[in-house]
């Protein structure tokens, strides 16, 4: 689909993925979070070859959100850190949804939720899980302003600790600015030539 | 710890979502009653076809809750979250059955003897029925994820679901019917509900890895 690409990210690193549309974005994205394969190429997490260290390792928030619609908001979390063996508080997730903006919607469905709600509340799951890398795909869509501000200070909050962020964004001239790494994707020799 | 958290999502997505579990009942209900209708027959022409009607009936309305095992997770993408999450793919998938069993398998196997009554199919085959199906319904959830896992990406792939998966049904069918056939006419049905057993340890023990594989597949 697209040119080779290749880059390390190193501890508080961001990269931002950029490419016209339908250039690949979401298949490298995909592609490095486990959920489609990779053709040719590998992800390493430090030293390791394994690719389960890996994957143990990164979070991927992609288009679908993964919301359950008819579980509450307190539900979706509660699930996603059991099934990521994380142990978390009742306290802690209201907590997190307080920073999420969702305070008060605790005990709505996700259905109910509007797009950008939805969105802070699949977002928190990365607050919650603490894994080092996150790989995103257009965050920052369907977020109002303040919304936006919010994700920006998490993601420098995550950089600051020495995580590091792997994201496409179209229209964030902020987060560009803040980005150590710029990834464009060509389409590859073989297409062109066809 | 992963897996009962998986299961009790799913169950509590069923119950919230009423239509999972009572659409097989009325599905059934609304088949048992046209048959008196269609046949214009006695009740000892109904008796005799009752054991097959009733199992064809559980079978068949199982058969269309088969398709969102996997599919609504694949849609809403909380498939990648379970995928995702390090849990062994085999056992998520024993999960999904387990709970799929729950919600859809209890309820067929209660109903039974019901839609057995409206057939007057004779008293004493109840409990073999019900034994029978509490045998089968596990089959049907196995076997379920590997057509769901199978069908998950494709829009209405239900009829494929439907043609993958009937083949792999038939031996059930034949020793469960078989089993509720041979108790009327008042044999003994211990020899089907062996062989029924067998295909559920085969199912219990192959199908999470088949379903595994064809989840890899399709997220490929």
């Amino acid at each position: 689909m697209f040119a080779p690409v290749s880059f390390i990210l190193q501890p508080g690193q961001l990269a931002v993925i950029a490419g016209a549309n339908g250039s690949g974005k979401t298949t490298l994205l995909e592609a490095l979070a486990g959920l489609s394969l990779l053709r040719r190429g590998e992800a390493r997490f430090a030293q390791s070859a394994e690719q389960h260290v890996w994957l143990q390792n990164s979070h991927y928030l992609g288009h679908k959100l993964g919301n359950k619609a008819n579980l509450t908001c307190l539900e979706n979390l509660q699930f996603v850190a059991s099934i990521n063996a994380t142990s978390v508080t009742q306290h802690q997730l209201e907590l997190l949804l307080e920073e999420a903006g969702l305070a008060g919607y605790e005990y709505q469905f996700a259905n109910d939720l509007s797009a950008g709600q939805k969105k802070r509340l699949a977002l928190s799951r990365l607050l919650m899980l603490n894994k080092t890398f996150w790989l995103l795909d257009e965050p920052f869509v369907n977020l109002d302003h303040g919304g936006c501000d919010w994700l920006y200070a998490m993601i420098e909050r995550h950089l600051k600790q020495g995580g590091a962020v792997l994201l496409t964004a179209h229209d964030q001239k902020k987060i560009h600015a803040l980005a150590d790494h710029h990834i464009t994707l060509q389409p590859s020799a073989a297409e062109v030539s066809s | 710890m992963r897996f009962q958290a998986l299961v009790k999502r799913d169950v509590l997505v069923s119950w919230r979502k009423k239509s999972n579990i009572y659409q097989p009942l009325v599905f059934q209900l609304l088949i048992v009653t046209m048959f008196p209708l269609g046949l214009g027959a006695g009740a000892q022409t109904l008796a005799k076809i009752a054991p097959a009607v009733v199992w064809i009936l559980a079978l068949l309305s199982t058969l269309i809750t088969l398709e969102n095992i996997f599919k609504d997770d694949f849609e809403d993408g909380s498939l990648g979250v379970y995928v995702l999450s390090g849990m062994n793919l085999p056992l998520a998938v024993l999960s999904k059955a387990l709970a799929h069993w729950l919600t859809t398998g209890i309820p067929v196997i209660l109903f039974a003897p019901v839609t057995g009554m409206l057939l007057h199919l004779p008293e004493q085959a109840n409990g073999i029925l019900m034994l029978s199906l509490l045998i089968a319904t596990p089959i049907f959830s196995l076997l379920g994820t590997i057509g769901s896992a199978l069908i998950m990406n494709i829009k209405n792939g239900g009829m494929l679901l439907s043609v993958l998966v009937m083949p792999l049904l038939a031996p059930v069918l034949i020793f469960g019917a078989g089993a509720v056939l041979e108790t009327t006419l008042g044999n003994s049905a211990y020899g089907h509900l062996m062989l029924l057993s067998g295909c559920a340890v085969l199912c219990l023990t192959l199908a999470p890895l088949a379903a595994a594989a064809a989840i890899k597949i399709n997220l490929e």
